[in-house]
């Protein structure tokens, strides 16, 4: 009787030691998580400073922003204190990035209770946070912007803090000295002469191949699979035009005529790329070749800046983007905020949306301009991005042919079941174009159903 | 107390100090959890309250246990008390998860929050899915070609390890350093050399200019290639220790009776080192099955199957373990990675203990 007791008695403590062990566990991270950056200090500083609230929670004006981009994180940090400079609240930047992405983090944060009061995400990501994210309608930024990310029920969540643009790079210097004018490239068939003048005119230029275009299925998937399939999308049609992604999201539909303009122009690529880096190249070698000079046209966006200005061998040439025109009159480029700064609904939103206000505006603009090398999706912003396709992208902009990044927005995942028929439409496996799209279709369709 | 008695006992303890401490304890535990529960928080001398009656609780419960005035549970009690902190960290780190997991599996949970439970819906989807009975199917495959392949690389590398050849010990080294390099790394170094020198000799054997890693079935050996490369020195050690524990008298005695190399191998040695042959199956089994940062990196479980169950697939190369991660991360579904991932389980613990019962009759015991 006695044991039993004792035994009943044990179980029950080690039980609940366990659980209250988990709850401390959790509170433990919460620190931990955030001390990569220079939380700690300021966060000291913090209650330093705060009257003696007795309280954990982040004093009046104090936010957190969960930043996915690490290229650009001491550029945020150099933000936040301009905005501690000027208003006195406190902005903490935490960044992931490398290897761990931030949905992820996300939701390892969402599950310690430790969220940040603004936060990085896809536009295909907003339904999981359903209920969860602020409506900024009626911030004054808003007027200010084409590219705001506004959902059917929960208003206007997403803040644009970027612009991003993708289509076909092309190296200026190298289509001038083989007289193709890239403004002319809005056909498939502009498209097919200019690549059999510049494939017999290779020696002479100098280059190995016309596109540095890669299939390279595991490592370089999202390319393929993300950006390039986002042309069969959005190309040639305007930044709102949603009847492809619609149709795709609506259980895998695809268009066949418009896949099958695309497969071709596809395959033209194909046929005009270096083919050691087609199906076996990296990302590396993809821009280091058109840093380079060895391509005229990368299958890339504006993201490569950095490591083409930055390369050895790099001669300075001008670059920009051209349209995948594969039906007549295609000209338009991908361009927008391929992700969003939202805010989280139990945070403190006042302070987020005030922030976010600032950061629309002059002083924040030039830090992440200028300094960031962001290009500003505000229409007022006055300075211009540092970024070498900034005049291509911006002549498009204010032509209004832009496309939108509609891509995001399909079922996650997709990317690596696309991407792998990109791939063999590169090898040969695929045969032809009528092959591609019976077989995007089927491998789509699938995924859907599933 | 008299001296005489207590020392007769056990335990030493009186039952009131026992008792309160363990209710004390109790109580500060459940304070601490309410504290947790309701969000409160009182920080007192910059240390949280609820951190010190968690930690104070805790204490006093064991103290209580200890000084429990009693003879016959004295000793339990106290392999209890020192067990508590393994027992602790095993329940936390794989008890507790396996029954969430588990759990999670029959929900919609999406990595943020569940809305509703979804019964078996997940586990008659995975198996309506031809991407994961592909999954399964060359998981099995590699598992199969794995096991012989690593063992019989192992056993040889073992024999030529403990033959008197000159420099075992650098040879020892040598085949045991691969294991050493971890598996992402080895990934990305083999895929270098695959898509680059590899690719130079295929070409010229078979005319094809794309590396091996571009098409499923190659892409498979390759991986195959890589984890005997990586494994086989591991096992090998484990196979140089069975072999130095047979009995010199044994061997010599067989020498005398005229018995030949071979013959020795095959009625003596390989007998009398047979349960390290169950360890090594053993052990090769269940990493095969598990295998996950090679595949990776390696691959990342792309190549296609033109026609498999009437669709067309495009995780050629991805095993079981990569098909959970990706379908619960990168596909954004996490309640149907945790249904594959419970079937994963119950898969590897039926292979592994029907594989070592079947092993294990045929051991020697010397």
């Amino acid at each position: 009787m006695r044991k039993k007791l004792l035994t009943a008695l044990m179980a029950g403590v080690m039980v609940l030691s366990l659980t209250a062990c988990g709850g401390a566990a959790t509170e433990s991270t919460s620190p931990d998580s955030s001390s990569n950056e220079s939380t700690e200090s300021t966060e000291s500083t913090d209650s330093a400073d705060s009257e003696d609230s007795g309280s954990t929670t982040a004093p009046e004006g104090s936010i957190r922003l969960l930043n996915g981009k690490p290229e650009i994180d001491s550029q945020l940090q150099d933000l936040a204190a301009k905005y501690k400079e000027e208003t006195g609240a406190e902005v903490v930047i935490e960044t992931i990035g490398g290897d761990t992405n931030a949905s992820d983090e996300l939701k390892k944060m969402y599950q310690a209770d430790n969220m940040p009061d603004i936060f990085v995400i896809e536009a295909n990501q907003a339904a999981n946070w359903d209920g969860m994210l602020a409506d900024l309608s009626g911030e004054a930024w808003t007027e200010d912007t084409d590219y705001e990310l506004v959902d059917s029920n929960m208003g206007t969540i997403g803040f644009p803090y970027t612009v991003e643009a993708t289509a076909l790079a092309y190296n200026a210097d190298l289509l001038e000295a083989a007289g193709v004018d890239p403004a002319s490239l809005t056909s498939p068939d502009a498209w097919k002469s200019a690549c059999e003048t510049l494939d017999s005119k290779k020696d002479e230029l100098g280059i190995t191949a016309v596109f540095g275009w890669c299939a390279e299925p595991a490592n370089l998937g999202w390319s393929s699979g993300t950006h390039v399939f986002a042309q069969y999308l959005d190309s040639g049609l305007k930044q709102d035009d949603t009847t492809y992604i619609d149709m795709l999201n609506d259980g895998g539909k695809i268009d066949d005529a418009r896949m099958k303009a695309f497969a071709e122009f596809v395959g033209m690529m194909n046929q005009y790329s270096d083919p050691a880096l087609l199906i076996d190249g990296t990302y590396d070698n993809q821009v280091a070749g058109f840093a380079s000079g060895k391509y005229v046209f990368v299958t890339q966006g504006n993201w490569i800046n950095g490591s083409v200005t930055s390369a050895s061998d790099y001669s300075g040439f001008k670059m920009g983007f051209a349209p995948y025109a594969f039906e007549d009159g295609y000209d338009t480029i991908i361009a927008g905020p391929p992700s969003y700064w939202t805010v989280y609904s139990d945070g403190n939103v006042d302070a987020a949306k005030a922030f976010l206000q600032w950061v629309s505006d002059d002083s924040a603009q030039d830090i992440l301009v200028n300094e960031a090398g962001l290009i500003s999706p505000f229409n007022d912003c006055q300075y211009a991005a540092a970024d070498p396709f900034y005049d291509s992208i911006k002549s498009y902009m204010d032509a209004g042919k832009t496309s939108g990044w509609h891509t995001m927005l399909k079922k996650d995942g997709l990317q690596n079941e696309t991407c792998q028929v990109f791939a063999d439409y590169a090898k040969g496996t695929i045969a032809d174009a009528d092959a591609f799209v019976e077989t995007i279709k089927k491998v789509i369709e699938s995924y859907y159903a599933n | 107390m008299d001296y005489r008695i207590s020392s007769y006992k056990v335990s030493t303890g009186n039952k009131p100090v026992s008792l309160a401490c363990m209710i004390g304890g109790a109580v500060l535990l459940v304070l601490a959890l309410i504290f947790d529960f309701m969000k409160i928080s009182i920080p007192i001398l910059g240390i949280e309250l609820r951190g010190a009656f968690l930690v104070i609780g805790a204490i006093g419960i064991f103290v209580g246990l200890y000084f429990f005035p009693t003879e016959t549970h004295h000793r339990n009690i106290i392999n209890v008390i020192f067990l508590f902190p393994l027992l602790f960290a095993f329940a936390v780190t794989v008890i507790i998860p396996l029954i969430l997991g588990v759990g999670y599996s029959f929900t919609d949970w999406d990595g943020i929050r569940m809305r509703e439970v979804v019964g078996f819906a997940n586990y008659i989807k995975m198996f309506s899915q031809p991407s994961f009975i592909w999954s399964i199917l060359i998981t099995v495959l590699f598992v199969v070609f794995n096991m012989i392949l690593v063992n019989l690389v192992a056993f040889l590398l073992a024999l030529l390890c403990t033959s008197r050849i000159k420099g075992m010990g650098f040879f020892r080294a040598a085949y045991f350093l691969p294991n050493l390099i971890g598996g992402i790394v080895l990934g990305y170094i083999w895929q270098f050399i695959f898509s680059n020198v590899v690719t130079k000799w295929t070409s010229a054997l078979s005319g094809s200019q794309y590396s091996m890693l571009s098409d499923t079935k190659t892409a498979f050996i390759a991986i195959i290639i890589v984890y005997v490369w990586q494994y086989a020195g591991y096992i090998m050690l484990i196979y140089v220790t069975g072999l130095n524990t047979v009995p010199i008298d044994v061997l010599e005695a067989a020498a005398i009776d005229g018995a030949s190399p071979m013959q020795t191998l095959f009625e003596i040695k390989i007998p009398m080192i047979a349960s390290t042959f169950t360890i090594c199956t053993f052990l090769t089994l269940t990493s095969a099955f598990k295998m996950f940062d090679v595949n990776l990196a390696l691959t990342n479980g792309t190549g296609s199957v033109s026609d498999f169950m009437g669709s067309y697939i495009t995780n050629g190369s991805e095993m079981l373990a990569l098909n959970i991660y990706s379908t619960a991360v990168v596909e954004n579904n996490y309640a149907l990675g945790e249904a594959k991932a419970v079937l994963f389980f119950i898969i590897l613990a039926a292979v592994s203990i029907l594989q070592v019962r079947l092993t294990a009759s045929k051991e020697v015991e010397l």
